[in-house]
């Protein structure tokens, strides 16, 4: 593998932690060069790593326009490319790969390589189960959130060799007419803490003790399937199946019954949390801590307990 | 206007995963197979732009006969034809090849599908084929409108959404809430029975090779607190998980 590419995620300017730990896990494929494919701002100087770093840094990275990747291409041919599973890098990688004509793996947990040969697990049915494949012949990959960077080493930080500016097409044939970030919260897909509330709240105006939980964790806020059918909370905070697959250090559900296909979308957290006052909900199952008990009692509780620390 | 909407067969989202042990991979043995959430959503659309504004919708899939039955109630949801590229894929390469070499011979306006297949979570078919055919791509996409030639779009991007024009031809994929699943009407049902299912053959890939699949064991604690020492959940996430 003499030249790998990275999509990389930045915050401010600079790599993200998952970004850092990925320069670190493609150091062990020994590379001669890393390429750091940097979308919107990029403020990167030095980063961590054991070779040599260039910068490639795309004008506009909010999205990718066919047009506009096919450039990118011609810098990464031949690259063995990874990225970190987002909307944005996924639909990036995807598009690198069909003009590339190179073979794309998506939704990678595991991945080994050896004498030519890649070994790569990858999760399917939303975590429920794996697949082994190996492959000659794949050269970019998006690995999952949870991908286990655990054995990985930080690296001595590296002054950036080259920068480059690539600026997209103006033969564009899409215009973005207007952006509506999401803010003033902690985003839910990167969210190290979730808390998350369901019907069992029984009526909209209830989540302010679900919210005063999540803050006092400083944890992001999600919601089951009807809560956002019902449109008590944004469909933006649904998680499950059909919705937003979070895999976070710690999840609490409140008033959720645990439908397989909400726990779809939260297989991959590290601690299930399960508060309900039905001790019969199938949840309490899949739950590494269960309370059974009224929400409205417990979470201000809860709430309380970790301000008086 | 032309409208390919292309769809997975998966295994209903309640249904117990197992290994076959004859194949190491997993077993289709008593699993109830649905038309993939998403891309009903997608079809569910492209059915609702042709009730509106008139268009041909033809429903894709790639995979065996066993589908057939799903494909027919696409048809009786109001899908004019489909197609069946005929074989067992195992990559979104080979998925995204097949539907690319179809719409090279029957050009369409807007290919729609779900933003990934809930078996294989991949999500990367309806990027590979609009890099391939030089279409616009957008995913995922939240709600979808025509305005003369243009599409009007709102699409989920990480952190937020935005508002997109763009031109056709197009590729998207589709997530809720773009449109609401629909169910076929007796009507529906009776004249699918007519309508053409044409067979393609798939060409074979050897670039992956699929080695065995595992079911994913997540051993949970399953600890219950009594609700009157609930504020000890705090101490033991502190002192026996360390997530806090």
């Amino acid at each position: 593998m003499k030249n790998v590419a990275i999509i990389a995620q930045t915050k401010e300017g600079q790599l993200n932690e998952a970004t850092t730990q990925l320069l670190s896990f493609v150091s062990k494929f020994n590379p001669e060069k890393i390429t750091l494919v940097v979308l919107g701002e990029n403020k990167l100087s030095s980063v961590g790593s054991s070779v040599p770093v260039d910068v490639i840094s795309l004008s506009d990275g909010l999205w990718a326009d066919t047009s506009a990747v096919s450039s990118l291409a011609n810098a990464v041919k031949g690259y063995t490319i990874f990225g970190i599973k987002s909307i944005q890098i996924d639909n990036i990688l995807s598009l690198l790969a069909s003009c590339l004509k190179a073979e794309v793996v998506s939704g990678v947990q595991q991945l080994g390589y050896s004498a030519g040969v890649f070994s790569i697990v990858k999760s399917i049915f939303s975590g429920k189960a794996s697949l082994e494949i190996s492959s000659s012949t794949a050269s970019i990959f998006s690995l999952n959130r949870n991908f286990d960077f655990s054995d990985v080493s930080e690296l001595p930080a590296k002054a950036v060799n080259s920068t480059s500016v690539l600026t997209y097409s103006s033969e564009s044939k899409s215009s973005i007419t207007a952006l509506k970030p999401i803010t003033g919260s902690i985003p839910l897909p990167d969210a190290a803490l979730v808390v998350s509330a369901g019907r069992g709240l029984k009526d909209p105006s209830n989540w302010t003790i679900v919210e005063d939980l999540a803050n006092a964790l400083g944890a992001a806020t999600a919601c089951s399937k009807p809560v956002s059918d019902l449109n008590w909370r944004p469909h933006h905070e649904h998680v499950g199946q059909t919705g937003v697959k979070v895999s976070p250090n710690l999840y609490i559900a409140c008033g959720i019954s645990g439908a397989i296909q909400h726990l779809a979308g939260v297989n991959g957290s590290r601690i299930i949390v399960v508060i309900n006052n039905d001790p019969e909900a199938p949840f309490f199952k899949h739950a590494d801590y269960g309370i059974v008990g009224d929400v409205n009692d417990i979470l201000p509780r809860l709430t309380k307990k970790l301000q008086s620390h | 206007m032309k409208i390919l909407v292309c769809i997975s067969c998966v295994p209903d989202t309640t249904s117990k995963i197992a290994i076959d042990p004859s194949t190491s991979q997993i077993s289709s043995q008593g699993l109830t197979y649905i038309v993939g959430p998403y891309d009903d959503y997608a079809l569910s659309r492209a059915i609702e732009l042709k009730e509106s504004n008139g268009a041909e919708v033809i429903v894709l899939h790639v995979g065996g006969s066993e589908s057939e039955a799903l494909i027919r109630k696409c048809l009786a949801l109001g899908a004019d034809s489909a197609v069946r590229i005929d074989g067992n894929p195992i990559s979104s390469t080979q998925i995204a090849d097949a539907i690319v070499d179809y719409v090279k011979e029957n050009p369409v306006d807007l290919i729609l599908m779900g933003k990934e297949s809930i078996d294989y979570n991949s999500g990367i078919v309806h990027g590979l084929v609009a890099g391939a055919l030089g279409y616009v791509h957008f995913n995922p996409v939240m709600h979808l409108d025509l305005a003369g030639n243009d599409l009007q779009l709102e699409v989920e991007i990480d952190g937020g959404k935005m508002e997109v024009s763009c031109a056709l031809p197009a590729v998207l994929g589709c997530q809720e809430p773009i449109a609401e699943w629909k169910i076929p009407s007796m009507r529906g049902i009776m004249t699918a029975r007519t309508k053409e299912i044409s067979v393609l053959p798939l060409n074979p890939t050897d670039s992956v090779k699929l080695v065995k699949a595992s079911i994913a064991e997540t051993a949970r604690r399953n600890k219950m607190i009594d609700a009157a020492e609930a504020e000890t959940l705090i101490d033991l996430l502190k002192t026996e998980t360390n997530v806090l």
